[in-house]
């Protein structure tokens, strides 16, 4: 092999292109060859250099969120379809005992809703939901850490206008918002940021006084609180103090 | 409980969590190189993931870096002929003119510039378009010329001869001259 055939295959042999007999037959022709060595010692040293120097970027955060949101808001748009509406009949008709089991599940957990917070089950389910958006990485559908993005966002996919405040100064910025269902009702669901720690602040309007209380299940703690005429439940594994002082800073924030 | 429009979506959300997502770095990186802002880099991606989703059932799970990437890529150049329609320049030759006659590639105001490290970064986002991208594509994301041949949708024989532009065009960049001459000057 001669320069001329060589010369335009150093670069594709720098960049691992050229393997086999005609690998061995460069390589033998670079061992003898100051011109050629050096064009291939000068594809080497750019390499390293720049990879060195240059940096790879990362995706951003504010990216990653906004892919999340893409994703969420895709999802959410399926089921309001009347086509998906039909879709379900069909799967009723196909299995009418489960259909029934279903309508009776229904009346129960509707029946349960009258009174959320003497019943355990809300605690357990907010927890639930709290951990399946968590590993679903699905915390967020709306992120901003702008109220008045967050609040009108919530407010047109929702009966009610759950009020939304950043509490950034005080340690809990506002990072988004999304819908959940708790006890089949769909739900105002707030993220904020604690240090490390998620918290969900579940939103509804309130529907009988009682005082506030906290739980603990599966490590995670739950503080429920009224106020603004609204039901507060927080879930997160931020310690029960923090999480009481922030849910009730949360549900007054609105009289201050 | 779900019905079929249900179920499809979200397999389609698991394809797209499971094929692009490890792939969000990469997309993100190469957009940031060709916008060379953070921001625009974040819509252009976006807007690639909207694609993405769009078309996810199209994929295959070896080939989805380089999809995910050629979304990237078409989603920028539609993002560019919006916004910047000027820096789509089709001819190469064209391309080098204005690179050599940019005023940024001057060596007095590359003395200016401190961090020896930021002047290749520099350089390399000074490279016009066609040349900044296979570069990117090679050095930083370890793609192989058939690779990149298909997600800058030429033959492979350009994917060499642009690299081969690329690099020499770094390596004689006023850019990088300056700061040889400046630290060979304090070596000495």
């Amino acid at each position: 092999m001669n320069c001329n055939e060589a010369g335009t295959w150093v670069a594709a042999y720098a960049d691992g292109e050229i393997h086999g007999v005609q690998g061995r037959s460069i390589e033998q022709h670079l061992r003898g060859c100051a011109a050629c060595g050096a064009k291939y010692q000068a594809v080497l040293t750019l390499r390293a250099q720049i990879r060195a120097e240059v940096p790879r970027f990362s995706a951003t955060p504010a990216l990653r969120s906004r892919v999340q949101a893409l994703l969420a808001a895709t999802q959410a748009a399926v089921p309001t379809r009347p086509r998906a509406e039909r879709d379900r009949w069909r799967w009723l008709s196909g299995g009418a005992l489960a259909g029934c089991a279903a309508t009776v599940l229904a009346w129960v957990v509707a029946s349960a809703v009258m009174d959320w917070r003497t019943n355990e089950d809300v605690a357990t389910e907010a927890v639930a939901t709290h951990v399946r958006a968590t590993l679903n990485n699905h915390l967020i559908e709306v992120a901003s850490s702008d109220q008045h993005t967050v609040k009108p966002w919530l407010s047109a996919r929702l009966d009610y206008s759950p009020p939304v405040h950043d509490l950034a100064s005080e340690g809990f910025p506002l990072e988004g918002g999304r819908l959940d269902t708790l006890e089949g009702h769909r739900v105002a669901t707030l993220v904020y940021r604690y240090r490390l720690h998620t918290i969900d602040v579940f939103v509804r309007p309130e529907s009988a006084h009682v005082p506030p209380a906290l739980r603990t299940l599966r490590g995670f703690n739950v503080v429920h609180a009224t106020g603004s005429g609204m039901d507060w439940l927080a879930v997160s594994d931020v310690s029960p103090d923090v999480l009481t002082s922030f849910v009730q800073r949360l549900a007054h924030a609105d009289g201050s | 409980m779900v019905n079929k429009a249900w179920s499809n979506r979200l397999s389609e959300h698991t394809r797209f969590e499971a094929l692009v997502l490890p792939h969000l770095d990469a997309g993100y990186n190469l957009a940031r190189w060709l916008t060379r802002d953070v921001n625009d880099a974040e819509d252009v991606v976006q807007e690639a993931c909207v694609r993405a989703l769009k078309y996810i059932d199209s994929v295959q799970g070896s080939e989805a870096r380089s999809w995910f990437l050629t979304i990237v890529r078409r989603a920028f150049y539609d993002w560019c002929a919006r916004n910047r329609p000027k820096e789509i320049v089709a001819d190469d030759g064209a391309a080098i003119e204005s690179a050599a006659a940019d005023p940024a590639l001057q060596p007095e105001r590359a003395a200016l510039r401190s961090a020896q490290s930021r002047l290749l970064a520099d350089a390399l986002a000074e490279l016009p378009l066609v040349f900044r991208e296979v570069l990117i594509l090679r050095e930083l994301e370890d793609l192989s010329y058939k690779e990149i041949a298909r997600i800058a949708d030429i033959p492979v024989g350009t994917v060499m001869s642009r690299l081969a532009r690329a690099r020499s065009l770094l390596q004689r960049s006023p850019l990088l001259h300056a700061i040889r001459a400046q630290t060979a000057g304090a070596h000495r």
